[in-house]
């Protein structure tokens, strides 16, 4: 079955996750067209590898798979959720960390944004990359080295020469302008 | 450390977007577990550093992935259906014997029951583990076995004497594209390659067999890797199908059963 439903209108994560729950195969696929393209593109962002951005895609649809009955709609997204995991897992393997695996239930991820159709997607990738690309260059710097190169703020002092508060306040302003825009 | 206290929402913002250092982060952690209203405005944060991961160049990943996620699926269901715990049938037991059992059972036998009770369950936490971990090697032997038949069944196409060589060609507005497919009627299979840009977002490639007299066959989805190592596809079609001209189209998501899209790549077989 295809994200659509049989009248045409987009099932919702949550729908396709409670089929997933009750080991439909076809929910799983499903979620796996909607979002596997997003979670791969951020894994290879940050690892440059495609190989290694597919492991973490499949390891992470498998995880939904094994332990979709601990997620939990009210505690946040599962749109939200894969992006912040597949972010953490690359970061991992990027620094050569032993990341602790992320749990479905844990520190949730709200999403006040839709994820769930192509179009809303396309939309959303226009409106985030508008506002990244308004950002003064200190600011998106920061917050790039930080979300894609898994930087602390004090390595992005060192790095880029600037005091560990302009660093900080940096990062800070780029979110809230991100935030402000998707309000 | 937050000494109990709420974590300040600018280090909540930090902490989302990755830039606390590792040493910090597990205190603000421990205390987002601990405190609903914290929880509440990481995962808000969160989100919103989530909504990052849109600015990376969008490509698709190729479509074996997606295979082999739910080959191992199946292998390891298949594999705990094997690990099964047995259920006893006492359904047709005459009631005073149970009943006379259930006394032996409760007074003498119920510590040694429990001991042998815990001693069965680590066991079979053990046989489940174990039961796991041969589905995963299992899962990875198919896989290499699947390749290397994969790898044989190419060779054997490309050795055979009356394997065809097409050439394909980019359409007006897709000049830049080029392909090859090998095609053997006797064995009924098409193998490919393509030179091509990642399709648009939700799309993917779809190489169709038109043959002589008929409708166009599928010879199979693909996505190209961008930068990535040359691919070749292989697909199975109808035994002895006189093929007139191979085409690519761009279709929506897992492929149509005939072309709906735009055509990117041809090549006339004899052309």
């Amino acid at each position: 079955m295809s994200p659509q439903g049989s009248t045409g209108e987009l099932v919702s994560d949550w729908s396709l996750l409670e089929r997933v729950v009750r080991k439909d195969e076809a929910a799983l696929s499903a979620l796996y067209d909607r979002y596997s393209g997003l979670v791969f593109s951020e894994a290879k962002r940050i690892l440059r590898d495609a190989g290694a951005a597919e492991e973490i895609l499949q390891d992470l649809f498998y995880q939904v798979w094994r332990t979709a009955e601990r997620f939990d709609a009210a505690r946040g997204s599962l749109a939200g959720w894969l992006l912040v995991a597949a972010r953490n897992r690359a970061i991992s393997r990027l620094r050569r960390k032993t990341g602790k695996t992320e749990e479905l239930d844990e520190n949730g991820v709200i999403l006040r944004v839709d994820l769930e159709s192509v179009a809303a997607q396309n939309v959303l990738l226009d409106k985030v990359r508008g506002v990244m690309g308004s950002l003064p260059e200190g600011q998106r710097q920061a917050l790039e080295l930080a979300y894609f190169e898994g930087m602390s703020h004090t390595e992005i002092a060192e790095k880029t020469g600037q005091p560990l508060g302009t660093v900080k306040t940096r990062i800070r302003a780029a979110m809230e302008t991100l935030k402000q825009v998707l309000r | 450390m937050t000494n109990g206290k709420h974590i300040p929402e600018e280090d909540l913002r930090l902490l989302a977007a990755g830039a606390i250092p590792e040493e910090e982060c597990a205190a603000l952690r421990a205390h987002a577990v601990e405190c609903p209203e914290c929880a509440a405005k990481l995962a808000e944060e969160r989100g919103l550093a989530a909504l990052l991961a849109l600015t990376a160049p969008q490509e698709k990943p190729a479509a074996t992935i997606k295979a082999e996620l739910f080959a191992r699926i199946r292998t390891e269901r298949d594999a705990e259906e094997r690990n099964r715990w047995p259920v006893p049938d006492v359904a047709n037991k005459p009631e005073a014997s149970r009943a006379a059992r259930r006394a032996w059972w409760n007074w003498v036998l119920a510590p040694l029951a429990a001991a042998l009770l815990m001693a069965a369950g680590i066991e079979w936490l053990e046989s489940r583990r174990l039961g796991e971990e041969l589905a995963s090697v299992n899962h990875q032997l198919a896989v290499l076995m699947n390749e290397r038949q994969r790898t044989e069944m190419m060779l054997d196409v490309l050795a055979a004497q009356d394997t065809m060589s097409v050439k394909m060609a980019g359409t007006p507005g897709a000049e830049m594209a080029t392909g090859m497919v090998r095609y053997n009627p006797r064995k009924g299979m098409v193998m490919y390659t393509a030179e091509l840009p990642p399709p648009p977002m939700g799309k993917i490639y779809q190489m169709w067999l038109v043959p002589a007299t008929g409708v166009p066959i599928s010879a199979g989805i693909f996505v190209p890797v961008e930068h990535g190592a040359r691919q070749m596809w292989m697909a199975e079609v109808p035994l002895h199908t006189e093929a007139k001209l191979f085409a690519v189209t761009v279709e929506p998501g897992e492929g149509m059963p005939q072309p709906t899209g735009v055509k990117v790549l041809v090549g006339v077989v004899g052309g």
